[in-house]
């Protein structure tokens, strides 16, 4: 099956008609100061850091206090100015974590540069400079996992485009649009030393046709800095316009949707000469490099069953529950909390009051979500194949359900269960009610365990 | 299969259920219904409420018997009762019925692991169970009591034609239906008020049921009795059950949705029309859709599905 680069990706679902994003879509960023924040040392999943402070320490806002200790860990900068009263482990997400407790001393400054008014001239910036400057600054991902972005860019392949990921597909979350709406400028920015870092020759900012006012924004931004004369004549931008359908912010589902190419089976998106990077890690990169400033703060957005959703610019580390309580707590006794979206974020609590501490924000949280308790009871398959056409990577989802189940691993494989994405679609269309994302991302996991054990017995 | 009360994510599902669907097509056959009771007398509705009944009781004892999940309260066993009631003639004697209900949910459905596990559409199933057995019954049919011709068995018209006869009947009786024939089928405007409540519900495959359809009436009509392009496209259509069957039968969820679901009601109607042409049968229904039934996997494996990032497809 060839899919031209209009066609969009395979599969995906429409789940929601939208009034979960109006929830918080045109409530401006607020920016929240927390008097503690409690620094994760390890942001993302297997990206521990050692820390360098030590409790009775004084840290200003942006110093390093963390060393990378594993391949997905990048730097870690102190995200207020205060003193450090405690190392201790958290439980943060039903794990135990090292963090780093700092109490804030002083008020923040933050002036707005340049870079966040005008476009600026790149052309004293080499692209050793930038993979530098976001190497040190600790910039990861923003979007999703949390993978550190310079691993990305220090590569030898030829790159031929930069995919900037403003598709924002998750229901409810809005931080990316405020941030394409409101931080234009630093965002333009951004992709323009991505762009450099990259050596892609075009950069595309994709947008999901449901958010207008973004895609106005950045167009007319875009064409004011053309107007500026700053832009090298090898700089070569575009808005591309994406219609709305979830997940078309999968890195693979995006690079299928602008270009028409797939990822192959185990490679990454650099084997088909792309890079995709969340419109946040832009904006950060343009902090980093042209305001001297590493990744210590993000938007996030609090929505759901909340008495006053929002989005807020907050420091890296502050606390889910102080968020939560800053919108008025939650409005639904019953009720489940999720960190990030619906569909792919992570249930941290049901039935919370209040009153324990639930997660601390780390550089890839985009959002706080209540949502109301629901309860399904599981039914038999009625082979209606809604998983399979709802599934972006071509999978029957409910035939590797019933593969996993009978315990028939040979015939997950078979299936390709490794390709799974984990996106959430098949269990969400399901009127079955069955929970094939987890069961598939399970025979996902064993058969890439399998396959992995078979690697290793070979050589 | 447990009853899960904390689920995994997503936690944002879809408001449809299997009850949903099920309830969506069991309204869907309301029209038809209140047809069978205007045509046939209030013994069309008694029928149809038995048969359901049963259906729903034999599928919740069994479930109940063999410690299984009771899912009899999902409306499928609804709509099985519904469409074997509807497929026999208001004449029918109880007991025919009965046998046909309990066969159709424990012998087809359960038996075969319940709900989208039958290996054949299970109302059809009882239907054949009765031809076979007890022909008489259905082969026969009571004329509409609409028309004042006493309750006198005839063949259907279908079957007359096939006889070389006239049908007896305007093309217009046929689609309102007031013809003789089994209780729920006889009026295709109703049916066809049902199919666009399914299709406006977005619960049945309306592609499949229109190539069924489409197959079987061209193919009739090329094939016609007295030679090429003579046969006789609106009794074909609606003299028989060539609505019903093609939008309630051939659309059972276990075999429409499969990959090669056209090439699967294409072979239905090829088969269906086959019947009609060359054999006994007049009808041919039954037996087209049920072949096709069986058909359906092996349909699937011509069609190969694309995995992302792979060159190859996975069948």
């Amino acid at each position: 099956m060839h899919l031209d680069a209009t066609k969009g990706f395979s599969g995906g679902i429409h789940p929601t008609d939208g009034y979960d994003k109006s929830l918080t879509m045109d409530i401006p960023v607020r920016e929240y100061w927390p008097e503690t924040v409690t620094i994760l040392a390890e942001q993302s999943f297997r990206g521990l850091c050692s820390l360098t402070v030590r409790p009775g320490d004084h840290v200003r806002q942006g110093q390093r206090i963390g060393e990378p200790e594993a391949f997905m860990a990048a730097p870690l900068h102190a995200s207020v100015t205060g003193e450090v009263i405690k190392t201790e482990m958290v439980k943060n997400q039903g794990r135990e974590i090292l963090a780093c407790v700092i109490r804030r001393q002083e008020e923040p400054e933050r002036q707005i540069g340049d870079y966040e008014k005008k476009g600026i001239s790149l052309s004293g910036i080499d692209r050793e400079e930038i993979l530098e400057g976001i190497r040190e600054g600790g910039l990861t991902g923003m979007g999703g996992a949390g993978f550190p972005t310079f691993r990305k860019y220090e590569t030898d392949k030829q790159m031929d485009a930069l995919l900037i990921n403003g598709a924002e597909c998750e229901p409810f979350l809005t931080c990316d649009y405020r941030l394409m709406t409101e931080h234009g400028y630093g965002l333009w920015n951004g992709v323009r030393l991505l762009l450099k870092a990259s050596g892609a020759k075009k950069a595309y900012v994709c947008i999901e046709d449901n958010k207008p006012k973004a895609i106005e924004n950045l167009r007319q931004i875009l064409s004011e800095i053309r107007e500026q004369g700053v832009l090298d004549p090898e700089e070569d931008l575009e808005v591309r316009v994406l219609p709305a359908r979830y997940p078309q912010g999968g890195e693979r589902q995006l690079i299928q949707s602008v270009l028409g190419r797939e990822v192959p089976m185990g490679g990454l998106p650099g084997d088909v000469g792309v890079i995709v990077s969340n419109v946040g890690t832009a904006k950060a990169a343009a902090d980093m490099i042209l305001g001297k400033r590493p990744l210590t703060s993000r938007i996030v957005t609090v929505t759901g069953c909340v008495k006053n959703p929002g989005n807020f610019l907050v420091p890296v580390g502050t606390s889910a529950r102080e968020l939560v309580k800053l919108c008025g707590g939650v409005t639904a006794q019953k009720n489940r909390i999720i960190a990030g979206g619906p569909m792919t974020g992570p249930c941290v609590a049901s039935d919370w009051k209040g009153e324990e501490e639930l997660f601390y924000i780390t550089k890839n949280t985009s959002g706080i979500l209540v949502l109301p308790e629901s309860q399904y009871e599981e039914q038999p398959c009625i082979r209606c194949e809604a998983c399979k056409n709802a599934c972006p990577a071509g999978l029957t989802p409910y035939q590797i359900d019933f593969a996993y189940l009978n315990e028939d691993y040979d015939l997950c494989q078979k299936l390709y269960a490794s390709e799974c994405i984990a996106c959430g679609c098949c269990s969400y269309v399901c009127p079955a009610k069955r929970e094939l994302t987890l069961r598939t991302r399970m025979a996902r996991d064993l058969v890439k365990q399998r396959m992995r054990e078979k690697a290793v017995k070979k050589s | 299969m447990s009853q899960t009360k904390a689920i995994s994510g997503p936690y944002l599902r879809t408001e449809q259920t299997t009850r949903n669907i099920m309830l969506h097509v069991s309204i869907s056959l309301i029209p038809a219904l209140l047809g069978a009771v205007y045509y046939f007398g209030i013994k069309a509705f008694y029928l149809t409420a038995f048969s359901v009944a049963l259906c729903v009781l034999t599928e919740f004892v069994w479930q109940k018997v063999t410690k299984k999940q009771v899912t009899a309260g999902d409306f499928s066993a609804v709509v099985t009762g519904m469409l074997l009631a509807f497929n026999m003639p208001v004449t029918v004697p109880l007991w025919v019925l009965a046998a046909a209900d309990i066969f159709s949910i424990l012998v087809v459905k359960q038996m075969f692991g319940g709900i989208g596990s039958n290996f054949a559409n299970p109302a059809l199933m009882g239907r054949l169970l009765v031809m076979v057995v007890w022909p008489g019954t259905v082969m026969q049919y009571t004329a509409p009591r609409t028309l004042a011709a006493d309750a006198v068995s005839q063949a259907t018209i279908l079957g007359t034609v096939k006889a070389g006869g006239e049908a007896g009947y305007s093309y217009l009786q046929m689609f309102l239906g007031e013809v003789p024939g089994a209780m729920g089928e006889t009026s295709k405007l109703l049916l066809l008020v049902g199919f666009a409540y399914m299709c406006y519900m977005g619960v049945v495959n309306i592609e499949a049921a229109l190539t069924y359809i489409a197959t079987v009436t061209v193919l009739t009509f090329i094939f016609g009795p007295s030679g090429l392009f003579t046969g006789d496209i609106l009794a074909n259509l609606f003299g028989g059950g060539l609505i019903m069957g093609g939008c309630y039968m051939l659309t059972d969820y276990v075999f429409v949705s499969r990959r090669g679901k056209l090439l699967y009601a294409l072979a239905a109607g090829i088969i269906t029309a086959a019947i009609r042409i060359f054999s006994a049968y007049p009808e041919g229904i039954c037996f087209g859709i049920l072949t096709a039934n069986c058909l359906a996997g092996v349909l699937t494996l011509l069609y190969r599905q694309h995995i992302y990032g792979t060159k190859k497809n996975v069948i």
